[in-house]
């Protein structure tokens, strides 16, 4: 037992630890940045036409702090781009077959194939901007749509610019059927495709459905084709090779790749070598590396070769050494854009999501030795931010299991990795199928199998493309446009221009909120509103998905989706069997609490008028701030445990909840479905919508994702944890719920953090009671959550020195981040989340 | 069985307290206490009396307090919001009107029902970890019927419960609550009388006496309760080697076996704030941390005492806890 003394030194930063001389290398090398000889960086590839282009910022409308770079970005690209030299026929082949052949073009003939000294595993380009490969019609189409006035481009930045959030078609976030590749490895997915190609009627070939076959037969090949030149590489590197040892390994992963990932995988080593190849080419056939093309349960379908390999004589050390070939390898998708900033390319949002345990079949555990030798993985790594591990808790989760989890917590400066909460979220899935008619694809006998992509959006597997980043609400427009009876609360003022916007009502006229005689009348205004915002970013997204339907199909990607091969339709297409956009709601927090300050403040109470709260909010509360204070403490918040208030928020949960299930996408026929993940928006965003009731001036941030607003969660974690859960819908109180007694009224999800003192983990006796407090969690809490574990006082050293604390890693709102690598408000900001002291 | 509804007087309700007894807790902090501890660590907890304080940090400066008094016992100075607590009867007026909460009201008046309601919302964290519910304070034996209203419907709703105390009460009053109560915190001050008397203003014959009158108890009684006891490490008071060592022998020769754990809670000067929003002084607020040698060195002096080393037990985050959650 320790206690906290004056005299020691007080923080030690997670280290790396048994690392064997290669991946101690392999890491090292890594974090050297731009000073290596090798990298990752994007390349360009043009078919040298003068309208082609690369860069695709349908993928950004969901990063406002990339909005006045898209045109500089889409030139650079253009200037950097090598021509590729087309096949004779190129422009006579459909889109989709243009696409799959100069991506496999690009990926097998020109970028350089290269083995880093000592990896276990081949495939290390794979950061490519490549051609759009439209012809002159198409490209004057989709930049008329895209670019054009009142194109798509312009109503993001209105939408944006206007408070209500954002929306775009993105890629990634994902997770493709892997577990088939290395059951039955590329061939099964190339013979299925050929078989169903041979079905079709002439007709047929020659039409839509014959070319998207066509190209996802082109791009299924680019597999087989890649492993086989990087096979002649290990072949040459072996031949030069003087060390035996390295020899050995070099001949051998010059016979997996002649195998994989076109034959089924045989050993643990050959699953993971098609594993990384499958997964690399996904990222470069999006053209976009890493945001949330997740790999799903690998501790389940990796553990048969796992076990295979183990019996046939594999070293347990030299599995765990493969898997560190696969984490440096999935750390270098941040190569993209290694020379912006100061960080060599990492930045937050990324996303390679592996998920750990979880429930099987009738409840039982499946954790295996795997789980445990990929958290060994984890441990020994760390800190290190791809792939990022989401571990799956339940009720039947083993002891052990969580004593190690607990014992990594504690031995890093926060938890490595998410937890995901099994009963909740299946409950969420269980109504999704309800709500969209899928139950024939989602039930009871198969919703255990669920994963999360990206950060904690659960989502199915192999055959659901959900969107969950592609549309981001902020809910508090609502209670503004309430308040004004459908106005901007203040009237947008272009900051390039200087001009402000003539006062407009986009909103509903729901009526002069001054009138209002009870809270109720109020409530109907908001409602009113909720419905427009959620009407409007539906009628926002449509347009970037019609505009990536027509031009942007990912043939490769759509070969590893149940649904396009079927339907010969592509994924950007609606191909998925399972297809959902879903709306991550920001805000929720302020939104409630804003509710429940307008009720206690101008009805409840009587403290002041619609009218002088209306006049406190256009004035930022300058001059108001006695009533600001009550707002702040006064007013009952969510996140207490208090059951007037949490009923407040199950309430603008239902609402939000069920509008969004009103609508699919009109083009692609994807349902909208709801959650909360509200990524950074909540601090960005902060500034861009005026001052709310609950008393948060413009500027301040907004509350996160499902979490209660800063400061408000007065009674502690489980007050917290209880709250989160009500709001979730609780659990039933007779019967049943959608899962067990559950209730989720987010099927995606919703991200909770919390952040404890070390001191909660300083001994066995309080990691068991952190266990229990785990256990509770599965019981009353939400989701999926993330801990951190640190000390206010060691992120402000951090803020004044950086230089000390490279390697210190936060975890914000579903993503990793360096501490040192975020922007002052958002440290800020994590310093003054209370921190939970147990 | 109906609970009384008495009222009691508590402070707050500490949810997810990990260091009043096994397992996850709430612990419910009683308002007055028969003690004067000259370190002690809940200073607002010490007069029986609703009390005021104020924060400076939150305070606008709209005096509103000031304004609303029924006492006019308020007013504002140079080094802050200077309350008159001779004329305070704690009507908690200002309190209620302070739009920041810059003026608190310490010590409610509530009944078993009100507060087993908020205890029961944690009840998942209480079974999940072997928790429950600890009385502390403050002395809950100085409110024995609302303790004992408290902790029969604790048990009623199958709620482990943990009783905090000094120890300075009638024998009768431990009688009345010990059936009722499956762990009793029992705190051991100082062993020499003199010292004890000079430290805490009350003689510790009666402490000891209840003790061993609790192990007699222990003795004919099949479902009595588990003992820990637990020694606050105050530098130049009870953080002596003779100290430790008088006590640990004491156990060693009155309670071998009766006792299941013997914490030693590192002296912690987190509560210094609240000396000064109560506008007291504190003789302690200078006063160094113990350092983990000086507190490795008491653990071994207690594991030489005579008590069984296995007991012996040191914690220094209780009263950080109780800084951090009183708001």
């Amino acid at each position: 037992m320790t206690a906290t003394t004056v005299e020691k030194p007080r923080y030690q930063i997670k280290a790396p630890k048994n690392l064997s001389p290669r991946i101690q290398w392999l890491r090292d090398y890594y974090f050297r940045g731009v000073q290596r000889a090798w990298n990752n960086e994007y390349t360009a590839w043009t078919t040298g036409t003068p309208w082609d282009f690369q860069y695709n910022e349908l993928n950004f409308y969901i990063v406002p702090e990339t909005y006045t770079f898209f045109q500089t970005f889409r030139s650079s690209y253009c200037q950097m781009a090598h021509p590729v030299a087309l096949h004779p026929d190129f422009w006579r082949w459909s889109l989709p077959e243009r696409r799959a052949w100069f991506n496999r073009e690009v990926m097998v003939r020109y970028l350089p194939k290269e083995i880093l000294p000592g990896d276990l595993l081949a495939g290390a380009r794979f950061n490519v901007q490549t051609s759009a490969c439209l012809n002159k019609r198409e490209a004057k189409e989709r930049d008329r749509m895209v670019m054009g006035r009142g194109g798509v481009r312009e109503a993001v930045f209105w939408f944006h610019n206007h408070g209500y959030g954002n929306a775009g078609a993105t890629g990634g976030h994902l997770i493709p059927d892997y577990a088939r590749v290395i059951r039955e490895g590329w061939k099964g997915i190339y013979e299925e495709l050929q078989r169903i190609y041979e079905r079709l009627s002439a007709q047929e070939k020659r039409g839509r459905k014959g070319a998207q076959l066509r190209a996802m037969m082109i791009a299924a090949t680019m597999p087989r084709d890649l492993a086989a030149e990087y096979s002649r590489e290990c072949e040459r590197l072996a031949q030069e090779e003087s060390d035996p040892t390295r020899r050995w390994e070099l001949l051998q992963m010059a016979k997996n790749l002649q195998r994989v990932p076109w034959e089924p995988a045989q050993t643990f080593w050959q699953a993971v070598q098609a594993l990384w190849l499958t997964h690399m080419l996904v990222m470069a056939d999006e053209n976009y590396p890493g945001p949330g093309d997740s790999f799903g349960r690998v501790d389940q379908y990796l553990f048969p070769l796992w076990e295979r390999s183990l019996s046939e004589g594999m070293d347990r050390e030299f599995g765990k050494e493969i898997l560190k070939c696969f984490w440096v390898h999935c750390n270098t998708a941040y190569d993209g854009m290694i020379r912006t900033g100061g960080n060599q390319g990492i930045t937050a949002g990324f996303g390679q999501l592996i998920t750990l345990s979880g429930m099987g079949p009738g409840g039982q555990d499946m954790t295996n030795d795997l789980t445990y030798a990929i958290l060994e993985v984890i441990d020994e790594m760390t800190p290190i931010l791809e792939p990022k591990p989401n571990v799956r808790l339940h009720r039947g989760t083993p002891e052990a299991l969580l004593d190690k989890v607990v014992d990594m917590i504690a031995s890093s400066q926060g938890a490595p990795f998410l937890l995901n909460f099994d009963e909740r979220s299946m409950a969420g899935l269980i109504l999704q199928a309800k709500k969209s008619g899928v139950e024939h694809l989602i039930n009871e006998s198969n919703v255990f199998d669920y994963a999360p992509v990206g950060c904690l959006e659960n989502t199915m597997v192999g055959n659901d493309r959900s969107g969950t980043v592609d549309a981001n609400l902020n809910l508090l427009k609502a209670v503004e446009l309430a308040l004004t009876g459908g106005y901007d609360l203040i009237p947008f003022t272009d900051p390039m221009t200087g001009k402000t916007e003539k006062p407009k009502r986009w909103g509903e006229d729901t009526g002069d909120a001054r009138r209002f005689q009870t809270f109720e009348e109020f409530w109907e205004a908001y409602a009113t509103q909720t419905r427009h915002i959620v009407k409007r970013i539906v009628d926002l997204y449509e347009r970037s998905e019609e505009v990536r339907a027509r031009f942007a199909p990912t043939p490769y990607l759509s070969c590893l989706v149940k649904g396009c091969t079927e339907k010969g339709l592509d994924i950007t297409q609606g191909g998925a069997e399972l297809g959902y956009v879903t709306i991550e709601a920001v805000t929720f927090a302020t939104t409630v609490d804003s509710l429940l300050a307008i009720k206690y403040l101008v009805f409840d109470k009587k403290i002041c008028t619609m009218e002088q709260l209306i006049q406190a909010l256009r004035d930022n509360w300058v001059g108001h701030e006695v009533l600001q204070a009550q707002a702040i403490h006064k007013a009952p918040k969510y996140g207490r445990d208090d059951d007037e208030a949490d009923e407040m928020g199950l309430r603008v949960m239902k609402l939000w909840t069920e509008e969004t299930w009103k609508y699919k996408t009109r083009c692609t026929g994807r349902q909208f479905r709801p959650g909360m993940l509200s990524w950074n928006y909540w601090v960005s965003d902060g500034f861009i919508l005026p001052a709310s009731p609950d008393g948060r001036p413009k500027g301040r941030f907004l509350s996160n994702a499902l979490c209660p607003s800063n400061g408000a969660d007065i009674k502690g974690p489980t007050a917290n944890v209880n709250s989160v859960g009500k709001v979730l819908g609780g659990k039933a109180a007779e019967g049943k719920g959608d899962w067990a007694e559950y209730f989720n009224l987010l099927p995606n999800g919703g991200s909770h953090t919390m952040t404890f003192s070390p001191s909660l983990l300083r001994d066995p006796e309080h990691r068991a009671k952190f266990k229990a407090f785990l256990r509770g969690y599965v019981e009353n809490g939400g989701t999926a959550l993330q801990i951190n574990l640190i000390d206010a006082d060691m992120l402000r050293d951090a803020q004044r020195h950086p230089e000390n604390y490279r390697h210190l890693l936060v975890r914000v709102t579903g993503y990793n981040a360096y501490f040192t690598s975020i922007g002052k408000e958002l440290q800020d900001e994590i310093i003054a989340r209370e921190a939970h002291r147990i | 069985m109906m609970t009384p509804s008495k009222r009691g007087r508590i402070l707050h309700l500490q949810r997810l307290s990990t260091e009043d007894g096994p397992g996850i807790r709430t612990t419910v902090f009683f308002k007055g206490c028969p003690l004067r501890c000259v370190w002690c660590h809940n200073p607002e907890s010490i007069s029986p009396r609703v009390e005021i304080q104020w924060y400076a940090v939150r305070c606008l400066n709209c005096r509103t307090c000031i304004r609303v008094c029924p006492q006019q016992g308020l007013e504002m100075t140079a080094d802050g919001l200077r309350i008159d607590r001779k004329r305070c009867r704690g009507c908690g007026t200002c309190a209620e009107a302070c739009p920041s909460n810059a003026v608190e009201v310490l010590g409610r008046d509530v009944t078993v029902e009100e507060v087993l309601e908020e205890l029961l919302k944690d009840r998942v964290y209480y079974e999940t970890s072997g928790g429950g519910v600890t009385l502390s304070g403050g002395e809950p034996t100085m409110q024995a019927d609302f303790a004992l209203g408290l902790m029969r419907a604790l048990q009623e709703a199958n709620i482990h419960t943990a009783l905090d105390t000094c120890g300075l009460c009638l024998d009768a009053t431990l009688e009345i609550l010990l059936p009722f109560t499956d762990l009793v915190l029992y705190d051991l001050k100082l062993i020499d009388d003199e010292a004890h008397q000079y430290f805490t203003g009350q003689s510790n014959r009666r402490i000891l006496e209840n003790l061993i009158h609790l192990r007699n108890w222990i003795d004919t009684h099949s479902h009595a309760p588990k003992l820990w006891i637990r020694t606050p490490l105050i530098p130049n008071a009870t953080a002596t080697d003779e100290n430790v060592y008088s006590i640990g022998n004491f156990l060693a020769r009155n309670l071998n076996g009766y006792v299941t754990r013997w914490e030693l809670c590192a002296f912690n000067n987190l509560c210094r704030d609240k000396y000064t929003r109560l506008n007291r002084d504190w003789q302690y607020a200078e006063q160094p941390l113990l350092s983990s040698d000086e507190l490795a060195h008491l653990e071994d002096v207690a594991k030489s005492s005579g008590v069984d080393a296995t007991i012996v037990q040191t914690s220094g985050a209780t009263r950080l806890q109780e800084e951090t959650w009183s708001r």
